[in-house]
């Protein structure tokens, strides 16, 4: 009891002080005709995190450092070398807008995934398969880290005992619990969130993955035994430091980091909209489960383009669900 | 008020009980939650002690929240906004339209009892009653209660408080031509199926007769809804293609509602978990800016929140054409009102407006009662499609019978029935389909 009416008192003051922080360290824009002001700290003394925030670089492609190339999916050119392979027929109607942006890379260290031997071949082999393989063209749940640093905005509602993260891909969320609860009763794709400050950081250990998500467009994986413990600190009112270390011994042999600043979207009027992707996929998954498929050569003078899609083994879409 | 209190955290024991079959919660928690129990820790906010402090200190700072309420017992955030965050869900079954020749707006105890009993001993839906084993009627049960929650049924006759008489209002002209459309499409496709042949629900009116011209043409609506055919996706009822979980939500489909509700200062989020697995997130901005512009539209419409007094006020328009409830597409406009009657119980009014569809606005009210936050009770993932074999399985499956009958080896695809198959024996009378 003595400790709750201490709890309180403080409480009280702690309130006070960040009412007054509101008054005085307020960050002022100007909306229009509205003034939208944003706090830099919660009233219970934490950094705000609050928002509508997006990661602003390449690693949604690759995690690691790679250069850019001319088509999301690539095949032997007129020459036999590597560096001059051509774009592939699905995306050789979209031009320039097919490529690939180059990267320096998020991952921390030497730059390198640590995959074992056997995991790496796994990895190369997803890479080349990456249109059968990657979940995110199936729009399934993305998981973490990946939901973090894909090419869509997602918003973090900061509470005193939950802080939840709610994307725009596939209108998923999770929710970090700073209090104490059960984990989840099956392994998940997005994880089940613990997290604790650490001073002004957000660390939280994300753990019971199914292990059926990547990390990457590039075939970076991990397995159901991977580990995560991610940091988010503040290093302006709009901007976070996102690092996270990842441990996976099924895959990896020792723990790496990637790490990336994520920016807050400071549009005035700035909203989530939905990214409702399940129906986006279904031409993809299903189209040519249709009675009459929409997709046909095209005729006269429009170029036809045959798309070859050769499945491998075990990657149909019956094989997945068995996965 | 009546309190329906008594029937909280009962679901699972009244069917163990009832030797019904396990609902939801066994799906959900599996054996690791069940091992550990139903753990209901009512934790008080240690916060709610300084409401008054903080209230004053945002009024005498000329803020806008100056609206919390000194007399209120409803549970504050730490920042002064009514505080409606955690984990709730419908506890008992309330049909949406009171039921025919019932004129009270509550049930008294003893009729509440008989219902329950009735419900559990005779007429649950797929379980004691079954069609004849082998026909489609028969696989079209297969959800019996192991896959649905019954719930005790609740002391409200109907959610809908107004019109007066419960009942959804009148359509429009416009709206009733349009259903007669609809239905006289999907009836023709079912005719010279066992549902027309045996009068099923899903035949609504038509006659047993032979294949018909319309099932090459396309519906006339972007149907939301099974046609008895699948030619492709879309032929599919957004359930089949796991995207039936949409607002406004009042059952939540076979497995019923939970929500997780966060708050942050001027933001309410809501995770719904919906629709075995069909879930979504919703963000409420709280802000008096404009609705998105008219041409876009979201699955989810567009929601914009404001408080009155303890009650979260949410301004909903912008659906998509693609959604439909009870015909009513992208005009629909919601208003919702969110507000904690008490500590653990959330009460929500959505009052539904559509021009072209319904003759009067009307208004739906549910009740939510709070869960324990420690056992983490709500079904996170919305993974319907990552495990929808059953969608491409059904498209695999037509192609193959039309090959089939192109040889000379089946029977004609269009007299099987793939939609409105199921048997009306064995309906839980109160529950909502």
């Amino acid at each position: 009891m003595r400790n709750r009416i201490e709890g309180l008192m403080l409480g009280a003051v702690v309130a006070a002080a960040a009412v007054s922080a509101v008054i005085a360290v307020t960050v002022t824009r100007a909306v229009g005709q509205v003034q939208a002001t944003r706090p830099a700290r919660t009233v219970d003394d934490k950094p705000n995190f609050s928002g509508i925030w997006q990661a602003l670089n390449e690693a949604h492609w690759d995690l690691e450092a790679h250069e850019a190339r001319s088509g999301m999916v690539m095949q032997e050119g007129v020459y036999p070398f590597e560096f001059a392979q051509v774009p592939a027929a699905p995306v050789l109607a979209l031009g320039a807008a097919a490529g690939v942006p180059g990267s320096i890379g998020v991952v921390q260290d030497d730059g390198v995934i640590p995959y074992t031997p056997e995991a790496a071949a796994i990895k190369q082999e997803n890479n080349e398969n990456w249109i059968d393989r990657d979940p995110e063209l199936k729009c399934y749940l993305p998981g973490i880290p990946r939901a973090m640093y894909m090419p869509h905005p997602f918003q973090i509602v900061q509470s005193t005992n939950k802080i939840h993260m709610a994307y725009a891909f596939t209108s998923t969320a999770r929710t970090i619990h700073l209090d104490t609860v059960d984990g989840p009763p099956d392994y998940t794709y997005m994880g089940h969130s613990v997290g604790r400050w650490e001073d002004d950081t957000l660390v939280v250990d994300v753990t019971d993955f199914n292990g059926k998500n990547w990390f990457d467009r590039a075939g970076n994986f991990h397995s159901e035994a991977l580990r995560l413990e991610e940091r988010f600190t503040p290093i302006s009112p709009d901007a976070i430091h996102y690092e996270v270390t990842i441990t996976d011994p099924n895959v990896f042999t020792r723990p790496w980091r990637i790490s990336m600043p994520l920016y807050r979207r400071l549009e005035p009027n700035m909203q989530l909209l939905e990214y409702r992707c399940i129906e986006f996929a279904e031409e993809f998954l299903y189209g040519h489960l249709r009675k009459e498929p929409l997709v046909t050569r095209w005729e006269g003078e429009t170029i036809i383009v045959d798309i070859t899609r050769k499945i491998p083994a075990g990657d149909a879409l019956y094989d997945w669900y068995r996965k | 008020m009546p309190s329906d209190r008594g029937h909280r955290f009962t679901n699972s024991r009244y069917f163990e009980d009832k030797g019904v079959g396990l609902g939801r919660r066994v799906r959900l928690g599996t054996m690791k939650t069940m091992r550990r129990g139903l753990r209901m820790p009512r934790r008080r906010f240690a916060w709610m002690g300084v409401l008054a402090v903080v209230a004053m200190l945002v009024w005498v700072a000329g803020g806008t929240l100056g609206h919390a309420q000194a007399q209120t017992a409803v549970p504050m955030t730490p920042w002064g906004e009514p505080d409606l965050q955690g984990i709730w869900s419908v506890e008992l079954l309330v049909p949406l339209e009171r039921p025919g020749g019932t004129t009270t707006e509550f049930y008294t105890e003893e009729q509440v009892a008989e219902l329950d009993r009735v419900r559990a001993t005779g007429s649950v839906f797929g379980n004691h009653v079954r069609a004849e084993r082998g026909s489609e009627a028969d696989v079209a049960g297969a959800y019996n209660a192991v896959f649905t929650s019954q719930r005790p049924t609740g002391r409200r006759t109907g959610m809908i408080i107004d019109p007066p008489d419960g009942k959804v209002p009148p359509l429009t002209a416009e709206a009733r031509a349009r259903q007669t459309e609809i239905f006289e499409y999907e009836a023709a496709l079912l005719q010279n199926t066992v549902v027309c042949r045996d009068n099923l629900d899903g035949c609504i009116g038509g006659a047993y007769g032979s294949r018909s011209p319309l099932r090459d043409e396309q519906p006339p609506y972007y149907s939301t809804r099974n046609i008895n055919r699948a030619y492709g996706p879309e032929d599919r009822s957004l359930n089949e293609r796991c995207m039936s979980g949409n607002l406004p939500n009042f059952r939540g489909g076979f497995t019923g509602i939970h929500y997780r509700v966060v708050q942050s200062p001027g933001t309410v989020t809501i995770f719904y978990d919906v629709g075995q697995g069909q879930g979504f997130n919703r963000v409420i901005p709280i802000t008096d800016d404009p609705h998105l512009p008219a041409h876009v539209r979201q699955w989810w419409g567009d929601s914009r929140g404001r408080w009155e007094g303890d009650t979260l006020v949410v301004d909903v328009t912008n659906f998509s054409a693609k959604r439909d409830f009870r015909g009513s597409r992208e005009n629909l406009h919601v208003v919702e009102r969110w507000r904690r009657i008490d500590p653990e119980t959330l009460e929500v009014v959505s009052t539904l407006e559509d021009s072209t569809v319904w003759t009067r606005p009307w208004t739906v009210i549910q009740d939510f009662a709070r869960q324990p936050e420690e056992p983490n009770r709500i079904y996170y993932e919305p993974r319907c499609h990552e495990g929808n074999y059953g969608l491409p399985g059904l498209l695999v499956g037509s192609r193959a019978e039309e090959r089939a009958f192109a040889e000379g080896q089946g029977p004609d695809p269009a007299t099987r029935c793939i939609a409105g198959c199921s048997s009306p024996e064995g309906r839980d009378p109160l529950a909502l389909r």
